[in-house]
């Protein structure tokens, strides 16, 4: 029997898009916010000798996404081609160059964090799979390592 | 309206909010007649990666309208409607409009708010505009325009009126463009690029001396470094904004004993091939230890991409290159090699790193088809200069003798 979770995947990505407020739904309804797969350190001058060609079924793990057996020997030979390709970046010097979040942007455009009530709450509530009166309905979480 | 980004994970998915983009089209009146096919999530070169259906290019029914808004180009072309929107993140908008013969444009990051398109890449994505002519793509563009409270990446700069400039030809001068400066960047008539391409550019090029510009040849040495430097990054950004398709709270939901299962199989069954490939490739260099050889290492060559193209601007009015090193193949033809077919984006990717507007506006034919393939002139302007694109653009197609970019397949057309 499936169990209540309460639950939100989001990215990790910056800010710019309207996030749908969690009081626009009844206040036993909370969104956690759960990074799913970006680990990132910030090791300095790594050596590209260093880096392990890629595992396709650990990366598809991190990802959440299933592989069968023949997808993972299509896809890994396809990644492994492009990731080897990516490798001449390895071979430009960026000493000393900033790195560029993206083109260049007039700053802040940020609006007030003041909530909003959605005036179409019926359209998401329909698209939600599973919903069983104020809960998305999801199955139990196993404790993995 | 059902809105699924060519992708079965949102096969029946009505969104409950229109983007931004369409809410300043309606409310002007526009008529919204349908949705067009695409690559899945915008991933891809010649909407064959839809979950759906594959469009057919109508110059030539055998090859690919390109992508990844393919579908969105090749009704304007079929003249199903007027006018229609794209998304452009590596030139999504501009090599189609390539393919089909007809005007794409990308206006620079930021002058289009960003609300309601479903995100591929955040910091490359823009809405573009197709149209069978400059002054039609152009109109477009200045409905969809202006600063958004709900883009924060949107920008406040004023929007020019880029609907109203667009003189008739018998009011031109003889040298219509004299004095604009223009760029020719040498790195894109190389090796690789079709004879039949070059050609075309080089009479493009001619066409635009005949009215009055001083064309010469400029270098950007950064060039070539634009495709890695964007997949990586595309496909990192990626990884992170497709996230959010679960199987949740939208979308197909394949139901599972534990909810990772549920994630697992719902984006396995959800997304096409060259969406998890992109995903699995953004997640590997975002990992532990990779950052800083890949995301990081394409965001510092992304600065020495905009530093090119800004020192390239500062002496020129705009820069010129093909959109594409050949015209439309066929269908099926790159399908299997990702890195072939990612080598046809080399045109278009760099003004995506740069945040640049730039148009494509048909200039000529090539062998191939029933009555020969179109072949798009890219013309790039400095940011927030959309209005200089437009005149120039605007002038060149009115004064390009010859075909008027009709397809073949077209019965009666005027």
């Amino acid at each position: 029997m499936a169990t209540r979770a309460l639950l939100a995947v989001v990215t990790a990505s910056p800010p710019r898009m309207i996030q749908i407020k969690a009081s626009t739904f009844s206040s036993s309804l909370k969104f956690q916010r759960h990074i799913t797969t970006i680990a990132r350190s910030f090791s300095s001058d790594t050596n590209p000798s260093v880096l392990q060609p890629p595992d396709v079924s650990r990366l598809a793990e991190t990802a959440r996404i299933s592989l069968t057996p023949s997808e993972i020997e299509e896809c890994g030979a396809k990644i492994r081609q492009v990731i080897d390709w990516f490798g001449q970046l390895q071979q430009v010097d960026v000493s000393s160059v900033e790195p560029a979040i993206r083109a260049e942007m007039e700053g802040g455009n940020l609006r007030e964090d003041a909530p909003e009530t959605f005036e179409n709450r019926e359209s998401i509530r329909a698209s939600i799979p599973s919903f069983d009166e104020v809960y998305l309905k999801v199955p139990k979480v196993l404790n993995k390592e | 309206m059902p809105s699924t980004a060519a992708s079965r994970i949102l096969e029946h998915y009505r969104p409950p909010f229109d983007a931004t983009a369409v809410k300043k089209i309606k409310e002007m009146g526009g008529i919204v007649v349908g949705k067009t096919n695409m690559d899945e999530f915008g991933m891809g070169s010649t909407t064959e990666a839809s979950a759906f259906q594959v469009t057919a290019n109508p110059w030539d029914l055998t090859r690919v309208p390109g992508g990844s808004s393919g579908g969105s180009a090749a009704a304007v072309a079929a003249r199903q409607c007027m006018v229609s929107l794209g998304s452009d993140t590596g030139g999504s908008v501009r090599q189609p409009a390539s393919f089909c013969g007809v005007v794409g444009l990308k206006p620079t990051y930021g002058r289009v708010s960003r609300f309601g398109l479903m995100a591929y890449a955040s910091s490359l994505d823009v809405i573009g505009c197709f149209g069978s002519t400059v002054a039609d793509a152009g109109m477009l563009l200045h409905a969809v325009s202006g600063y958004d409270r709900f883009d924060s990446t949107s920008s406040k700069q004023d929007v020019p009126e880029f609907d109203t400039q667009f003189l008739s030809m018998d009011s031109f001068e003889s040298k219509p463009l004299k004095g604009v400066r223009v760029g020719l960047i040498r790195e894109t008539l190389e090796e690789g690029v079709d004879s039949g391409v070059r050609s075309a550019t080089q009479e493009a090029a001619s066409h635009l001396e005949a009215l009055g510009c001083v064309v010469t040849e400029v270098s950007l040495p950064s060039f070539s470094l634009g495709l890695p430097a964007y997949y990586v990054i595309a496909s990192s950004e990626s990884s992170s904004n497709l996230s959010r398709y679960d199987g949740v709270r939208y979308g197909n939901q394949v139901m599972a004993d534990e909810l990772n299962k549920l994630y697992e199989c719902s984006r396995g069954q959800g997304f096409g091939g060259e969406v998890k490939m992109r995903i699995l490739m953004g997640t590997y260099a975002l990992s532990a230890g990779y950052y800083d050889a890949y995301y990081k290492r394409a965001q510092q060559v992304r600065t020495l991409i905009r530093k090119d193209f800004k020192a390239a601007l500062d002496h020129n009015d705009i820069l010129i290159s093909p959109a594409a090193p050949s015209a439309a193949y066929k269908i099926g033809e790159k399908k299997d090699d990702p890195l072939a077919m990612y080598a046809g984006d080399i045109m278009t990717v760099n003004v995506n790193l740069a945040g640049l507007p730039a148009i494509v506006l048909p200039c000529g034919l090539v062998e191939g088809g029933p009555s020969g393939l179109p072949v798009g002139l890219q013309m790039i302007g400095a940011a927030f200069d959309e209005e200089k694109l437009l005149k120039v653009g605007h002038i060149f197609e009115q004064t390009l003798k010859g075909s008027g970019f009709v397809p073949p397949t077209l019965p009666n057309v005027a």
